[in-house]
């Protein structure tokens, strides 16, 4: 079965003002989806990044490292789910359910090639 | 990659964040001192956001408060640093004493101990009475509940801004040095612990009084005010009084579920169905009602939960001893006189010498300008003359009650009452 990456996009701001019951709920959210996609066995692994905003390498040949990517949304990636899903239209249902949605946040669904799964 | 397979260890237990959120507070300021309480509120607020951001891609942590706690102690690390290098000065020995004061909560019962003497000395110093009396409620819910400015708003039925006003000017006055952390001690401490006592009190009747059954954050009040009430009580300054506080909370907060029927209207505690009453705060109440009798002095609390005791003690509403409760709202004539106390006891007179007698002691109060815009004295007013047949004047006291401010559960209740005495 192919695997999808699910992207999640947030902005910080979103909970500036959530006091720790509105915190709780949402984690509390987070928690029942990540738990129906363990028991429907869909779920490979899920990874928070870290909070900076990373480090860019560009070149040919040369290489040159800076901080970044500077997005000029204020949306930062989070972090990301790895599920295996029938097919896209399938991996977007289960993505449906991710509570970022509820928030405001973003959630990009990428497919793992099949060559690449293939191999 | 998190392993899929292992899954969460547990869920969260009900108001984790919130009571945690208080006791970190409490923690931390006792850590940077008072004049830094804006500081641990960040602190503690980045925590459980860093637990949001986390959680849902690692899983919630063997022991989640320990989680929150040790990253709660790195942030403020990090912030006092960040002050210092920005040249604050009296911030740096903080962090000496936060690093002392590495340990591990959520299973050391030392810890928890010292958590709950933290809490204690917020409650204190959050119920100062040099801070106003509105803003001591609003502070104690903040930032030893846990409770969000919104929903301190909702509770109160305020807006945000204005609660939010209310919490920077008394963390200003405890700022500017007017208030410390310290455990107060003799008739410091006793004038705090009524002060906190009050404050407790009127969260429940704030959470119990317009219970409407709709908003939960309501709800949260009562309990909050009972855990903080069982907080003073089983204290180091714990006090027959605050027992007695506990106990009238408690036998009140048992009949929350029977006040309000499946179709959200109101029941009277005489028509309530007993068996909805939470037995388990019932006996909690009888607990700390006994442990009440301990002291010599006869509080205003003591009468009543004493009055409470007697309603929760009757097996049917037909068993209440009125007799022993018109006894009890003579004695709080005498401790604390009000007229809302007052009209409790008319009640009561109706119930031992009948609806004249107490229409006859609720003459004076017709004169009080306080109770103007209470819809009780005319609804219990009504009710006395429905119960001698007087149905017009019945009728013209509820049309006056409904005239006065009260939540649409209440004026359903009066509208019901207004059809039956116009025969309807």
């Amino acid at each position: 079965m192919p695997s999808f990456m699910l992207l999640l996009y947030g902005n910080p701001e979103t909970w500036a003002n959530f006091g720790p019951e509105d915190i709780q709920k949402a984690i509390q959210k987070y928690m029942a989806w990540g738990d129906k996609l363990r028991s429907s066995g869909a779920l490979l692994g899920s990874h928070k990044l870290a909070d900076d905003v990373g480090k860019v390498m560009r070149g040919q040949g040369k290489v040159r490292v800076t901080d970044g990517p500077y997005s000029e949304t204020k949306e930062v990636l989070g972090g990301y789910y790895l599920i295996k899903a029938a097919n896209y239209n399938e991996a977007v249902e289960i993505s449906r359910g991710c509570p970022s949605l509820e928030y405001g946040g973003t959630v990009e669904v990428r497919q793992v090639d099949p060559m690449d799964e293939a191999a | 990659m998190n392993d899929a397979a292992t899954g969460t260890p547990d869920v969260l237990v009900d108001h984790l964040f919130r009571n945690r959120a208080g006791q970190m507070v409490a923690y931390l300021t006792r850590l940077l001192g008072p004049e830094h309480l804006d500081l641990a509120e960040e602190v503690v607020q980045e925590a459980l956001l860093k637990a949001l951001q986390n959680w849902p891609y690692s899983g919630i942590p063997q022991n989640p408060a320990g989680w929150l706690f040790r990253v709660a102690r790195n942030t403020a690390l990090d912030a006092i640093r960040h002050r210092t290098l920005a040249g604050e000065k009296n911030i740096e020995f903080a962090a000496e004493r936060i690093r002392d004061a590495e340990a591990v909560v959520g299973n050391d019962v030392q810890i928890e101990e010292q958590l709950r003497d933290d809490e204690l000395r917020m409650v204190l110093m959050c119920c100062h009475p040099a801070l106003p009396r509105d803003a001591r409620v609003a502070l104690s819910l903040k930032t030893v509940g846990g409770f969000s400015t919104r929903e301190i708003a909702r509770a109160f039925l305020s807006d945000e801004p204005t609660i939010a006003q209310r919490l920077v000017r008394a963390k200003r006055q405890i700022r500017e040095g007017q208030v410390s952390f310290a455990l107060p001690t003799g008739d410091d401490l006793a004038l705090r612990l009524e002060s906190a006592l009050e404050v407790v009190y009127l969260m429940f009747n704030e959470g119990y009084t317009a219970q409407s059954g709709e908003d939960l954050v309501r709800h949260d009040l009562c309990g909050e005010a009972l855990r903080l009430a069982r907080l003073l009580a089983t204290s180091s300054v714990g006090t027959p009084q605050a027992h007695a506080v506990v106990a009238l909370i408690a036998f009140q907060a048992a009949r929350l579920p029977a006040r309000v029927d499946s179709a959200g209207e109101l029941v009277l505690l005489e028509d309530q169905d007993r068996s909805l009453w939470d037995q388990r705060l019932v006996g909690l109440g009888f607990h700390h009602f006994n442990e009440c009798a301990e002291g010599t002095h006869m509080s205003a609390y003591h009468v009543q939960a004493a009055i409470a005791a007697v309603y929760a003690g009757a097996q049917h509403a037909k068993d209440i001893d009125w007799k022993a409760i018109l006894n009890l709202y003579d004695q709080l004539m005498e401790i604390s006189p009000s007229p809302v106390v007052a009209l409790n006891r008319a009640v009561a007179v109706s119930k031992v010498h009948g609806p004249q007698a107490a229409l006859i002691a609720l003459r004076p109060l017709v004169e009080d300008r306080s109770l103007r815009n209470y819809y009780l004295l005319p609804a219990v007013q009504g009710r006395l003359l429905l119960d001698l047949g007087d149905r017009e004047a019945a009728a013209d006291c509820f049309r006056q009650a409904l005239a006065r401010p009260c939540s649409e559960p209440e004026k359903r209740f009066l509208q019901r009452r207004l059809e039956k005495s116009m025969g309807a």
